[in-house]
């Protein structure tokens, strides 16, 4: 009997411990904020292999919040205020998942961003599409993403299909302009699915264009000697050499392709590593006349850009890269949807996001002339410049010299190389 | 012996009890944040256990078993993609493809003693995952490389292991844990069980007694990695999402064998207690620090790991059973001569 009595004991002590870890779960779920936030869910890798590009959309998106914010919020809907709430993805599709289940499920967000890598895009962006909360996705290049059917999935950037038509138009015309013939390619490539779906595209492009590949050569990013891709280079001898490189291999493809003197007529890059800032301090002169296709370009020729790259650099110390531009515009995209939409009902965001046609205003900083959506969410608009790597006086620098109307004045680019 | 007995029902009626609010828990907590994390939680409680079976009781220390939820996952969801076949019968499929492969690798490795043992298993995970993110198709079956496989989320339902809430889940993935458990229980007080403990401590002394270690270590690897593949089969339909970095990747590998470690190995309890510390530390510390520290949180978690093997190198489930009897004691004090 005695026995019995402590068990009761036992089990009312368990049941109080129970229902105190409940509460603690439950008010761990903040409360309902006032009407005049909006909170937006953004789910980037702010640490491990993507880090550098996750930190620099945060700025990015950080800066043009802060800007919107203090030029008195969403005005239709009584000056609210943008909220922004951050969470890391590691790179990683199911803490990815994990995060926009909380986001929206814990933290309320009427709208979510994200998430740069492809692979944490896909799965993620079909939570939201469950949940029917809009998802505007800055850059995720995979064409996949906005071929889902998903009704609540926005992109901003070009998809991969894109960047590769567009470095194929390039060498075409570079070939006219300077009377070179191009015939035999060589396509090295980092191994994940970006480096893979650029080659996939390149391997059609070249049939179609005629050209031959002499080399088609994947590596892993993380290799800390290229040396044998790079004698591969140099044995199959092609024309033109085709890039996809995260930015440590992108630095130690460039100093070993220049210590092997490998005779290339052009080196053709596709953005990522080629783009980040640590890849012309490493590489130096080695990076000179390399191309690279890119989304933006500090010597874009559009009202503000020189200003917001400006106040960028004051604040962050770097220059705004494609992939931030792609974060800042996607910030007033937002908000112009949500000034339209007047309401924080997701549906109605939705259909703002949806009918968007942004033409000016300070996020329109990018190359080309609006932001609409296709039916698939994706903007038609987006399009690409191409810059080489070069120094005319200054040190090396990004000239932007593709296409043909957006290059820098007094600027002709050097084609093949010396 | 009255006492005694109710000292038995004391421990059975805890345990029930344990069952009881884990069974009931998706009635109360309805965010499905929550119950995500516990899904998790316990996938990782189920994972640990399977691999428990070999880096528990077989003495080694096994560092490739992401391989294993790799072949699970591809296994059903190429079956489901290009065939149609319920994930279920994927899952069987892919735990009897696992468990071959897994003797395959037990075969030679077996034989190798400590660090050398785990480098193997290391180089063989690896190298599972470098084929799969370089192929594109094995045969007829599709495993599209790097970019990896999705499963659009139609046809929702049990035949399918497909849902749009997390319940179902939850009460999947903790049946499993539930049988996992119990087959580790078994096992342990099993011949089986005693020749491997035998065999991971004093192979030789264990030899010359006529135990047949290495056919018992390979018994052990081969439901092992059957009981792991299943795993993968329920991951994949759980994210709808599988490619070769995310699930075949050294951090899985070694995030079961961290919770093992800390949970301690060889026993019943210690990958569920190690699930229970590890995972929540990994997720709240991402959630809390996530944004504003970045990396922080990989900091804490590995603070974390490394304070407990100073302190209890052989896991929390030494003190915490010492605890356990001590409360036991106390509340049913020994029988002192006579009633």
């Amino acid at each position: 009997m005695k026995g019995t009595k402590i068990s009761q004991h036992v089990f009312r002590g368990i049941l109080a411990t129970i229902c105190v870890c409940s509460l603690i779960f439950f008010t761990g779920t903040p409360s309902l904020a006032g009407p005049e936030v909006v909170k937006i869910g953004n789910i980037i890798p702010l640490s491990g292999p993507s880090a550098s590009v996750g930190q620099q959309g945060k700025q990015a998106r950080e800066m043009a919040v802060e800007e919107i914010n203090a030029a008195g919020g969403i005005k239709s809907l009584g000056g609210a205020k943008l909220e922004m709430l951050y969470a890391d993805s590691e790179s990683k599709p199911e803490k990815g998942v994990a995060e926009a289940e909380r986001f929206i499920n814990t933290e309320g967000v009427h709208v979510l961003t994200g998430c740069w890598n492809s692979a944490v895009t896909y799965p993620t962006t079909a939570v939201a599409e469950r949940y029917g909360i809009p998802f505007v996705v800055p850059v995720s290049v995979a064409d996949k993403i906005t071929e889902q059917g998903f009704k609540t999935v926005f992109r901003i950037a070009a998809k991969d299909s894109w960047w590769t038509r567009d470095q194929f138009a390039f060498l075409a015309d570079m070939e006219k302009e300077f009377n070179t013939k191009v015939k035999k390619l060589a396509f090295v490539y980092e191994n994940g699915d970006w480096g893979k779906g650029f080659a996939g595209q390149w391997k059609e492009l070249a049939k179609k264009g005629g050209y031959e590949v002499v080399l088609d050569e994947p590596y892993p990013s993380t290799a800390t000697d290229l040396s044998p891709v790079v004698q591969k280079i140099r044995r199959a001898k092609p024309d033109v050499l085709m890039l996809v490189s995260n930015a440590a291999d992108a630095i130690l493809l460039t100093n070993t392709l220049a210590e092997y003197k490998v005779k290339l007529k052009a080196i053709i890059a596709s953005g990522g590593g080629h783009a980040d800032p640590s890849f012309l301090k490493a590489a130096g002169k080695n990076a000179r006349y390399i191309f690279d296709i890119v989304e933006w370009e500090t010597d874009v020729n559009k009202p503000g850009a020189k200003e917001a790259n400006a106040k960028y650099k004051a604040k962050y110390g770097e220059n705004l890269t494609g992939e931030a531009v792609d974060a800042y515009l996607a910030t007033y995209v937002l908000k112009d949807a949500l000034e339209r939409a007047g309401s924080l009902d997701p549906a109605k965001i939705r259909e703002a996001l949806a009918t968007t046609n942004l033409r000016s205003g300070p996020g329109m900083i990018v190359g080309y002339s609006a932001v609409e959506f296709d039916k698939t969410g994706q903007n038609e608009h987006a399009a690409l410049v191409i810059v080489q790597i070069n120094d005319i006086g200054s040190g090396m620098e990004r000239i932007t010299v593709w296409p043909k109307e957006a290059r820098r004045a007094g600027y002709t680019p050097v084609f093949p190389m010396p | 012996m009255g006492e005694q007995m109710t000292r038995q029902n004391l421990q059975i009626s805890s345990l029930l009890l344990v069952g009881i609010i884990t069974f009931g828990l998706p009635l109360v907590l309805r965010s499905p944040t929550y119950l995500h994390i516990l899904i998790l939680l316990y996938l990782y409680a189920y994972l640990t256990s399977s691999w428990n079976l070999v880096g528990g009781f077989a003495g080694v220390l096994p560092l490739g078993h992401a391989a294993f939820v790799g072949i699970g996952a591809y296994s059903s969801t190429i079956l489901y993609l290009q065939y149609g076949i319920s994930p279920w019968l994927g899952m069987i499929v892919g735990g009897i493809l696992a468990a071959i492969v897994g003797i395959i690798i037990g075969l030679p490795t077996f034989k190798m003693r400590g660090a050398y043992f785990a480098l193997a298993t290391i180089a063989f995970g690896e190298g599972i995952r470098v084929m799969v993110e370089n192929i594109d198709y094995l045969g007829p079956f599709n495993l599209n490389g790097p970019r990896g496989l999705q499963i659009p989320p139609r046809n929702v339902g049990l035949t399918n292991l497909m849902f749009t809430t997390k319940e179902p889940y939850y009460y999947i993935i903790l049946i499993m844990l539930v049988a996992v458990l119990a087959l580790t229980y078994f096992i342990s007080r099993s011949k089986l069980g005693y020749y491997l403990n035998a065999g991971g401590e004093e192979p030789e002394a264990a030899m010359s007694l006529g135990v047949n270690v290495a056919r018992c270590k390979l018994i052990a690897m081969a439901m092992s990695s059957f009981l792991t593949a299943l795993a993968g089969t329920f991951y994949a339909q759980f994210t709808l999402f599988i490619h070769p970095k995310s699930i075949i990747s050294l951090d899985l590998s070694f995030e079961i064998a961290f919770i093992a470690l800390i949970g301690g190995r060889g026993s019943i309890a210690g990958p569920v207690l190690g699930a229970l510390l590890l995972r929540p530390v990994s997720d709240f510390s991402r959630i809390y620090f996530g944004a504003t520290l970045p990396g922080l949180h990989l900091i804490i978690f590995g603070t974390v790991l490394v304070l407990v093997m100073i302190y209890q190198p052989r896991g929390l489930q030494e003190p915490l059973t010492r605890v356990y009897h001590k409360l036991l004691y106390r509340l049913i004090p020994e029988p002192a001569g006579t009633e």
